[in-house]
C-alpha cells in the first residue's frame, strides 16, 4: 500500500464525538445523592473507621497465629459439612431436574403448569438459603438435618433457574424427531431434551455442590450443623484463635472445592 | 435403491457415564451411613412447618411494619455502601487483573489476589469485622465491599478480556500513551457491562445484607433471628415479607435499568455476551 498514492487526501476532519447520553448527569447526581443518604443512615465515617481498625489490634493479636491444636476438634464438623453437602446436592438436583423441564416451554407446553412452576421457582429463589435454615432450626432445633433441608430448597431453585435456561436453548430437531416417531412427552423429554443438556445439568451440579461447600459451612451459625455451627461457639466464647483456625480452614475448603470443580466442569463442557 | 429396513442405530456407549452415576450413588450411600442426621425428627416437620409458616403468612405481626421497613432500608444503605466501595476499589483491580492489559505476572498475580477475596463468604468476613470494629452496620458495610471487590475485580477483569483489540490498535496507532489507550481504546468498550454487573451486584448485596445482621453486622437480619430464634413467628413473617418484596422490587428496577443500559450501549451488533442472571454463576459453567 506504499506506492501508487492517489492525489495527497488532506488531513482527514476529526470525527465528531457520539453524542452524550443526556442521563449521564442525571445518573451521576442520583448515585451521589444515594450514597450520601446511605452513607448518613449507617454513620458512615472513614476517620472513624480507620480509627476503630486502628483499635482492633487487641483482637488482631489475640487471634493470631490461629490455634492449629484445635484442628481436631474441628475435623468431624468439616467432614459434617462435606456430608451435608453430598446429600442436599444429590437430592436438590435430583428434584431440580423434573422442577426445571416444568420450567421451560420447549419441555413443558402445558401453560398453566409453567407458570405455576416458574412462580413456585421465583419464592424459592427469593428467600436466602440462611432464612431457610433459621426456619428449619426453629422447627426441627439444632443439627445438621434443618440444614440439609434449606440446602436442598437452595438447589433447586439455582438448578431450577439455570437448567431451565439452557433447555430453553436446545436444539429443537432432536425433539420433532422425537415427537414424529410417536414419543410421548416423558419419552421425548427422556430421550430429545435429557441428551442434550446432560453435561450442563451436571456442570451446574457440580457447581451447586461448591455452592453448597460454601453455604453449609455458614449455614451452621444459626445452628444448622457443620463448621459454621462450630464457629458459632467459638463465637460465643470469643476464642479468637479458634475462630481464625476455622476461617483458615473453611478458606481452604472452599479454594480446593472450585479448584477441583472448575477442573471437573472444564473437561465436561 | 432397494427398500430395507435400515437399521436400529446403536446406542452410543454409556460406560463412563453408568459407572460416575454409580460413584455418585456410592457417595451418598456412604455419607447418609455416616451422618448422624436424626431423620426421626421429620415426622415432626410438616405439622411445625405449616404452624410456623401459618402464624408467618397468615398473621403477620402487621403494626410491626414500620420498624421492619426501617431496618430493610438499613439493610439496602449497607449494600449501597458495600456496593460503591467495591466498585471503586475493583475498577483498577480489574484492570490490572486483565491479561491484556498488564499480562504475565501481574495479571496472574491479581487473578489469584481477587479469587482469595472472593472465597471469603461475605457473612465470615462480617464475622471478621464485627470482632474488630465492633457490632454495627459499619462492619456489615465492610465485609459486603471487601466481598464485592473479589467478584467484581474478577468480572471486571474477564469483560475487559473480552474486548475488540481494534480500538485498542487504533488508539496506539495514534499514538496515545498507555492511559490514553486505556482511556479511550478499552474503557469506552467495557464501561456498560461493567456498569451492568456493578447494578447486579447491587441486587446480590441487598440479599446478603439482608442476613448479616444474624452475626451482628446492621440491618434487618439480627431483628429476623431473634424473632425466629424466640419463636415469634408473627414478626418473622412481617420481617420476611419485607425482605422478600424489598428484594424482589430492587431485582425488577435494577434489571431494567441494566437492560437499559446493557442494550443503549452496545453498538457490537447487540450481542448479549452473557445473561445476566449467569454472570454470578462463573462463565466457565455460562
Amino acid at each position: 500500500m506504499t506506492a501508487t498514492a492517489p492525489a495527497a487526501p488532506g488531513p482527514v476532519a476529526r470525527p465528531a464525538r457520539a453524542p452524550r447520553s443526556p442521563w449521564l448527569p442525571v445518573a451521576l447526581v442520583l448515585v451521589v445523592a444515594a450514597t450520601w443518604w446511605a452513607a448518613d443512615g449507617i454513620g458512615f465515617d472513614v476517620v472513624e473507621l480507620i480509627a476503630s481498625l486502628g483499635r482492633a489490634n487487641r483482637i488482631v493479636s489475640e487471634a493470631f497465629p490461629p490455634n492449629w491444636g484445635f484442628v481436631d476438634q474441628t475435623i468431624r464438623p468439616l467432614i459434617e459439612t462435606f456430608q451435608m453437602a453430598v446429600i442436599a446436592t444429590v437430592i436438590g438436583c435430583g428434584i431440580g431436574l423434573p422442577v426445571a423441564m416444568l420450567a421451560s416451554g420447549i419441555s413443558n407446553p402445558n401453560r398453566p403448569l409453567l407458570w405455576i412452576d416458574r412462580s413456585v421457582l421465583a419464592v424459592v429463589r427469593a428467600v436466602p438459603d440462611i432464612m431457610y435454615a433459621l426456619i428449619f432450626v426453629s422447627a426441627l432445633s439444632v443439627g445438621p438435618l434443618p440444614g440439609v433441608l434449606a440446602l436442598i430448597l437452595f438447589n433447586i431453585g439455582v438448578i431450577g433457574k439455570l437448567l431451565s435456561e439452557t433447555i430453553d436453548g436446545i436444539d429443537p430437531g432432536p425433539l420433532e424427531a422425537a415427537t414424529a416417531a410417536g414419543g410421548s412427552r416423558l419419552l421425548v423429554n427422556r430421550w430429545a431434551v435429557l441428551p442434550q443438556v446432560l453435561p450442563n445439568y451436571v456442570a451446574y451440579a457440580l457447581y451447586s455442590f461448591e455452592l453448597n461447600i460454601r453455604a453449609s459451612a455458614v449455614i451452621g451459625l444459626v445452628g444448622a450443623g457443620g463448621l459454621g455451627q462450630l464457629l458459632q461457639t467459638q463465637r460465643r466464647f470469643f476464642h479468637y484463635d479458634n475462630q481464625l483456625m476455622i476461617i483458615v480452614e473453611l478458606f481452604a475448603l472452599v479454594v480446593v472445592i472450585e479448584m477441583i470443580s472448575v477442573w471437573l466442569r472444564r473437561r465436561l463442557v | 435403491m432397494t427398500a430395507s429396513v435400515s437399521q436400529r442405530p446403536r446406542r452410543p456407549a454409556a460406560l463412563g457415564r453408568n459407572l460416575a452415576f454409580l460413584g455418585v450413588l456410592l457417595l451418598l450411600v456412604v455419607v447418609v451411613a455416616t451422618i448422624d442426621l436424626k431423620l426421626a425428627r421429620l415426622v415432626d416437620l410438616p405439622g411445625q412447618l405449616a404452624s410456623i409458616l401459618g402464624k408467618m403468612l397468615l398473621s403477620p405481626d402487621t403494626p410491626y411494619f414500620g420498624d421492619a421497613a426501617a431496618l430493610m432500608v438499613q439493610s439496602i444503605q449497607i449494600a449501597w455502601i458495600g456496593t460503591i466501595m467495591g466498585a471503586i476499589l475493583s475498577l483498577p483491580l480489574g484492570f490490572l487483573g486483565a491479561k491484556n492489559v498488564t499480562g504475565g505476572l501481574m495479571a496472574n498475580g491479581m487473578r489469584q489476589l481477587l479469587n482469595a477475596i472472593r472465597a471469603f463468604p461475605e457473612i465470615v468476613l462480617a464475622i471478621v469485622f464485627v470482632a474488630m470494629i465492633g457490632l454495627g452496620p459499619f462492619a456489615g458495610t465492610l465485609a459486603i465491599g471487601i466481598h464485592s471487590i473479589g467478584t467484581l475485580g474478577k468480572l471486571t477483569a474477564e469483560v475487559i478480556e473480552g474486548i475488540d483489540p481494534g480500538p485498542v490498535e487504533a488508539a496506539r496507532a495514534t499514538g496515545a500513551n498507555q492511559v490514553q489507550t486505556l482511556r479511550w481504546g478499552v474503557f469506552p468498550q467495557v464501561a456498560p457491562e461493567i456498569v451492568a454487573f456493578w447494578l447486579y451486584r447491587f441486587e446480590i448485596n441487598v440479599r446478603a445484607s439482608a442476613i448479616l445482621g444474624i452475626v451482628g453486622a446492621g440491618g434487618i437480619g439480627e431483628a429476623l433471628s431473634q424473632a425466629l430464634v424466640y419463636r415469634r413467628y408473627e414478626r418473622a413473617g412481617m420481617l420476611i415479607i419485607v425482605v422478600v418484596a424489598a428484594t424482589i422490587l430492587i431485582d425488577v428496577a435494577s434489571g431494567w435499568l441494566r437492560r437499559r443500559i446493557i442494550e443503549g450501549g452496545t453498538k457490537r451488533g447487540g450481542t448479549a455476551r452473557r445473561q445476566p442472571e449467569l454472570i454470578e454463576v462463573d462463565p466457565n459453567v455460562a
